[in-house]
């Protein structure tokens, strides 16, 4: 199949033209592009080269690159990934197999380069070819001696190298072999070959740790993780002594770009993260704290599996926080009630949730947090937010995620955005530090009473007649609310159009609106005389407006309709079911006597009239429509 | 095709597409190198998703070698 190339040449012209205003992040964000389908490279890499200047500047950065093979394919992938960095990649290669010598002769154009960053990928065939071939026609003596020969070499290398030159030092290890000599026996033999092979990497990151400014890179690691039989491109290894894949070199420069964003204090220091579809599946205000995907089944497990990767990272020092368009109170239950979060309230050192656009969450939170937009990394599953941010913060990464949970955790962790190559106490602190800072403005902010907050919230709610067009949504509300549902009878539409044409019964729905939007119909009240009493029959809220008061001012409706109609009282009754308990006070809160109570656990309710009944909250606005009124 | 073929070969081997014909031969131009050669095999074959083996890489000599190569990658029941 031929690749279309018309979003290709889109792209070029996009990052042409960022390039010719010199505008750094804008072209970034095409390079990224442009580098995903791999084939743009050298276009890339001539156009960086060309533009004159870059705003914000581009950070110089020298690299030699050493190695035992032909590296020079890699070249123009770490100029690529240098500048996806913010880098201006400039490399020293001399020919393949002239690592010693250049390192042995302190004359060397090595030296000359004044390199920031010294990259000696040698492969372990070279180095060490005892492990690698014959490895079953030697002896034990041999391959001890070749280990410590690659050691004793490679200390020398080094100490040399420190001497002529201050560069940070990235030393590979060396990859498994792709075939061991033999193959499922390997494992079983008192030292096999891949045990050797480790052996000779555990010398080889003593011998790098001895040395100030060198690190072990993971090679075999990288390998490993991407597999061997796709990493290396055994026909290019034999013709042009380029083992590695040509596919796979991006990989392997995004692997030495962890390193130098390290060194140059680019890591980053602090995930924002979306809520809905980003933590959990399912949208919190319309499945309630309870309804969203998190826990032991596909695909909640996918979302338990990504929260407890962002955990680690805050083992790490990496700070969280959140910007959702949710309802604050909606989000405080799911961290009260809702065991399956791994994430606590406690992990999140500031919360932006409210329903302004998230650029601006994220801008808070790097004000709050004293933390520079450039080190901050923003985390959505929507698309849309995801263009917000970039576009409004070009200097925040933004991580758009795939639209399976299962690929969350590598969308965040693949580019190793936040590798350091130190941990201080404090960096393990860092996260406590923030979360105090946070909960102290927090609480000033909250100073006022429980009324207060109430009335912040500039509650409207609408009790009306089901109609027609209201009929499916109170329907759904009755098969799916489970919390506040004090009878838990499941409705299908037909039987509440049955409902409909009998006049006496009370059906209503109930509509909440406040400062953060409108929530639509979230609550449903069914209920019949009988006796001398208003009987109710259904009484549902869904959770995103539960602890509102909300609950106080359906049972109001309810007694002005019981009195309306000449009755004594209001009964209710509460079914007991595993996930309703935060209904199970609501008519002992509001005056109810308690007349009745069954084996099954289930409670009658009574509330005579002449008592006064129940009275309308007072920081919310009611407006009830009437029955006779014409319904729009 | 074609016109993805020139853009490629003229990104490696640093020409312009409107270049790139029957006249583009590896020994007429001098950045055509063994190194560019490879990187340009390496760049089709991520772009187009084929695979060359060493024979097909050694006989592509000019820029009608590779359409016809990677014509019959492409389209192999049409040769």
């Amino acid at each position: 199949m031929t690749p279309s190339p018309e979003p290709a040449s889109e792209l070029r012209g996009a990052f042409r033209s960022a390039a010719k205003a010199g505008d750094t992040h804008r072209a970034i964000r095409a390079a990224r592009e442009l580098l995903h389908p791999g084939h743009h490279l050298s276009f890339l890499v001539r156009e960086i080269a060309k533009a004159a200047e870059w705003d914000p500047p581009l950070t110089p950065i020298k690299v030699a690159l050493l190695s035992s093979f032909s590296i020079e394919f890699a070249e123009p992938a770490l100029v690529a990934q240098g500048f996806l960095n913010g880098l201006a990649v400039k490399i020293y290669r001399p020919g393949f197999s002239q690592f010693r010598q250049q390192i042995l002769d302190s004359t060397s154009g090595l030296y000359a380069f004044e390199p920031n960053v010294v990259i000696l990928a040698v492969e372990g065939s070279d180095w060490a070819p005892t492990l690698y071939r014959g490895f079953s026609d030697g002896s034990e003596v041999q391959m001890e001696a070749c280990v410590g020969q690659v050691l004793e070499e490679g200390r020398a290398l080094l100490t040399t190298l420190r001497r002529h030159s201050g560069a940070t030092v990235l030393v590979h290890n060396f990859a498994l072999p792709q075939w061991l000599e033999l193959g499922i026996l390997d494992g079983h033999v008192d030292r096999g070959q891949a045990g050797w092979v480790r052996q000779v990497n555990d010398g080889l990151a003593a011998v790098c740790r001895e040395t100030t400014g060198v690190y072990v890179v993971d090679y075999a690691g990288l390998v490993a993780r991407v597999g061997a039989t796709s990493w290396y491109d055994e026909r290019m290894r034999l013709y042009a002594r380029a083992p590695i894949a040509a596919g796979r070199l991006g990989q392997l420069a995004g692997e030495h770009m962890k390193y130098c964003r390290a060194l140059l204090g680019l890591s980053k220091k602090c995930v924002v993260v979306d809520l809905d579809n980003t933590l959990w599946g399912g949208v919190l205000g319309e499945d309630g704290p309870h309804g969203i995907r998190l826990g032991s089944e596909y695909p909640g497990n996918a979302y338990v599996t990504f929260q407890q990767e962002l955990l680690n990272l805050t083992r790490r020092g990496v700070i969280l926080a959140i910007a959702s368009k949710n309802n604050p109170a909606d989000v405080d239950e799911v961290f009260a009630r809702n065991r399956n979060m791994v994430l606590k309230r406690e992990h999140f050192s500031s919360l932006q949730i409210h329903w302004g656009p998230k650029s601006e969450s994220v801008r808070a939170i790097a004000r709050q947090l004293n933390i520079g937009l450039e080190h901050m990394v923003f985390v959505d599953d929507n698309p849309v937010e995801c263009e917000e941010v970039a576009s409004a913060l070009p200097m925040v990464r933004t991580i758009c995620l795939p639209r399976q949970p299962e690929a969350y955790v590598t969308a965040l962790l693949e580019e190793g955005l936040f590798d350091t190559l130190a941990l201080s106490a404090e960096d393990l602190r860092r996260g406590d530090l923030y979360r105090q800072r946070d909960q102290a403005e927090a609480l000033r902010a909250a100073s006022g009473s429980l009324e207060e907050f109430y009335r912040s919230l500039k509650m409207e709610v609408t009790i009306a007649p089901v109609t027609m067009a209201s009929l499916a949504r109170a329907a759904q509300l009755t098969q799916k609310t489970n919390q506040f549902n004090v009878t838990t009878l499941r409705y299908a539409e037909a039987d509440l159009r049955t409902r409909m044409r009998a006049p006496e019964w009370v059906l209503a729905t109930v509509g909440v609106r406040d400062r953060f939007g409108d929530n639509g119909i979230v609550g449903v009240l069914m209920a019949s005389p009988n006796d001398g009493a208003l009987e109710i029959d259904t009484l549902l809220l869904s959770c995103r407006v539960i602890g509102r008061c909300v609950e106080t001012a359906m049972l109001a409706f309810l007694c002005g309709e019981a009195a309306r109609r000449g009755l004594r009282e209001v009964r209710g009754r509460i079914v007991p079911t595993s996930k309703n308990p935060p209904v199970r006070d609501l008519f002992a809160q509001h005056g109810f006597e308690r007349v009745a109570e069954r084996d099954s656990g289930e409670t009658s309710w009574s509330l005579p009239l002449a008592r006064g009944g129940v009275m309308w909250p007072a920081w919310m606005k009611v407006t009830v429509v009437d029955e006779t009124a014409p319904v729009a | 095709m074609e016109s993805q073929l020139k853009q490629i070969m003229a990104d490696v081997l640093d020409l312009s597409p409107q270049a790139v014909d029957e006249s583009t031969t590896r020994d007429r131009i001098a950045s055509w190198d063994s190194l560019n050669h490879i990187q340009l095999v390496l760049a089709l074959e991520q772009a187009f998703q084929v695979s060359f083996d060493i024979n097909e890489i050694e006989a592509m000599l000019s820029y009608a070698d590779i359409r016809q190569v990677l014509n019959g990658k492409l389209h192999p029941s049409a040769s």
